[in-house]
């Protein structure tokens, strides 16, 4: 019926790729932005070549991941942005756009805007410590996985909130905590050294702590030493954590879509 | 038969928040909006309007009732309705950092339409609007009423079958508004429906094959705009310019024709009839030496007499 009345055939996924480019184009409007997202990371790649130059590495992949799961934070604030400032969602979502092609669309969009700084850290690897092609597949795989990660947690929580200035505080305390404190910019072996025996595991349940110590794992660097069991229980717990969330955020954003 | 594009039967909506008593926003709304017809939605902010346009573009769940979309349940089949529908939503604007060009050019294409077909309706929204000279600027840099243009022009190139927009000219200056109803005609000359929601009473009078007058959740007046102005009592208002208190009895005299209204501020008296009963009141008017005015009964008599207030007081309990 939508045929014959004017309107194109859709399928479920497809108008994701162009939410995708509003959103790239959006963001790409906001230079300023993104080279302000490299300020955490190259913060602590400063101290670390000032400190100490042998856990450059290791700064240098936390920095990738770092920037990676930073995306959900931007996923959050600009969700809610265009849902609560702009009141844009009611256009988007009563159109063939599905729910869940805008989620994508959002998510690969601001993740596609953001990844020219990501790639300077990466030519800084490949030029300071390349990686193998073991750590490279590693390093692709849970990107994607924390990318996963971080988007569907940030649109989650940013339909949870009335009043964008109230997600702020709380989406910088979540991305950040949990993108510093653990073990992402600073090797596995110190995590193990300050925390007790009980809690070590929690970093490598953590989704950016488990994908750092993965890749610097499968880089062979000396201080991300896993067993067995830690590399099982960190693969196990991103790709569980990743898959579940993102499944969860398609069933949250489709329920979302309606207001109760 | 032929198909409505809206068919709505006793739509209740009940908002439910924690700690606080559920706000009844609609309480048994019935509308019907055939094919190819402009209906607006009138009433005063937080009468009902836009909770009503919410459930029946599917982004709101009705408590209880029926919604169809050209014959599609809204609750059962949204992914139905969504692609012959279109939405302008309330102080909706558009993305700061994309220019009109780029909004439009967009939003047609996460709609799915292929890059050269979105390319030329996004022109022709951007001229209907008259938005060419600023198709190129960013929408951050425009006005208020050349952002709503910008929002209006999105959503009307989908030419979707079915437009709602809500509070469509909010802000946008007499010209600007003059233009929009041009293009909304324009656009139900080409098949599309439109149901719009307006406080505006000049909007719903010009714009409107039909109307429905919504107060606190419900529908207390329906027809078209001269079906609504009739039930005044009249086609022509006739106001005496006289205290009416000074105890001449020309209330008493006006009152045998009809239900008379006391105007305090001016001092005034004002009864609704035909034009066949003019030439009476003209003598009285003159044999009394009352300056007297003669008018068409407009659309804000009939809502007073509907509502029983002005379109200007606000509701506190609805949405």
């Amino acid at each position: 019926m939508a045929a014959e009345m004017g309107a194109p055939r859709f399928s479920r996924w497809q108008g994701a790729l162009g939410f995708m480019l509003t959103e790239l184009r959006v963001q790409g409007h906001e230079t300023l932005a993104l080279a302000t997202s490299m300020i955490v990371q190259t913060v602590f790649i400063v101290f670390v070549w000032v400190l100490n130059r042998g856990l450059l590495p290791y700064a240098l992949l936390g920095a990738v991941v770092f920037s990676v799961f930073q995306i959900g934070e931007r996923v959050t604030n600009e969700s809610a942005y265009i849902r609560i400032d702009h009141r844009l969602t009611d256009l988007y979502l009563a159109s063939p756009l599905t729910p869940e092609a805008y989620f994508l669309g959002m998510a690969t969009g601001v993740m596609t805007a953001f990844l020219p700084p990501v790639f300077v850290l990466v030519a800084l690897i490949e030029v300071l410590h390349p990686l193998t092609w073991f750590a490279a597949l590693v390093f692709a795989a849970v990107l994607v996985a924390l990318w996963l990660f971080a988007s569907a947690m940030g649109y989650i929580f940013s339909t949870l909130f009335l009043d964008s200035r109230a997600i702020w505080p709380y989406s910088s305390l979540f991305y950040n905590a949990f993108g510093v404190l653990p073990p992402v910019f600073y090797p596995y072996a110190y995590w193990k050294a300050i925390i007790p025996h009980s809690l070590e595991p929690l970093a490598l349940l953590l989704p950016p702590s488990a994908s750092a110590a993965l890749v610097t794992w499968a880089e062979g660097l000396p201080l991300a030493n896993l067993s067995g069991g830690e590399v099982a229980m960190a693969s196990v717990a991103i790709v569980v954590e990743s898959l579940g969330l993102f499944l969860f955020a398609v069933y949250w954003a489709r329920r979302a879509s309606r207001e109760r | 038969m032929v198909e409505d594009a809206i068919s709505a039967r006793d739509v209740r909506k009940v908002y439910r928040t924690r700690g606080q008593p559920p706000v009844e926003a609609l309480s048994g709304v019935s509308i019907r909006v055939p094919k190819g017809s402009r209906i607006s939605l009138l009433g005063r902010n937080g009468a009902g309007k836009t909770t009503f346009l919410r459930i029946a573009s599917t982004l709101l769940l009705p408590t209880s009732g029926e919604v169809r979309v050209f014959g599609r349940d809204v609750v059962e089949d949204p992914e139905g309705v969504r692609p012959l529908i279109a939405v302008v939503p309330q102080e909706g604007k558009p993305f700061f950092h994309l220019t009109p060009r780029e909004q439009v050019y967009t939003y047609l294409r996460s709609r799915g339409f292929v890059r050269e077909t979105a390319k030329s309706r996004t022109e022709e929204a951007l001229s209907l609007m008259s938005l060419g000279e600023v198709a190129d600027r960013l929408n951050v840099t425009l006005s208020g009423g050349q952002r709503q243009r910008a929002m209006v022009a999105t959503v009307i190139s989908t030419q979707a079958p079915l437009l709602f927009l809500d509070e469509p000219t909010i802000g946008l200056d007499p010209f600007a508004r003059r233009g929009v109803w041009e293009t909304l005609r324009l656009l139900t000359r080409r098949g599309s429906t439109i149901l719009l929601t307006t406080h505006y009473l000049d909007e719903a009078d010009v714009l409107s094959d039909r109307l429905y007058i919504v107060d606190r959740g419900r529908v207390v007046g329906e027809g078209s705009s001269e079906e609504l102005k009739r039930t005044s009592g009249g086609t022509l208002r006739v106001t005496f310019q006289a205290p009416f208190s000074d105890g001449s009895g020309l209330e008493g005299t006006l009152s045998t024709f009809g239900p008379v209204l006391k105007e305090d501020a001016g001092g005034s008296l004002t009864l609704f009839t035909g034009p066949e009963r003019i030439q009476e009141l003209m003598a009285i008017a003159m044999a009394r030496k009352v300056p007297a005015t003669v008018g068409p009964v407009t659309l804000e008599e009939a809502f007073l007499r509907l509502v029983g207030r002005s379109i200007d007081e606000e509701d506190s309990g609805g949405r």
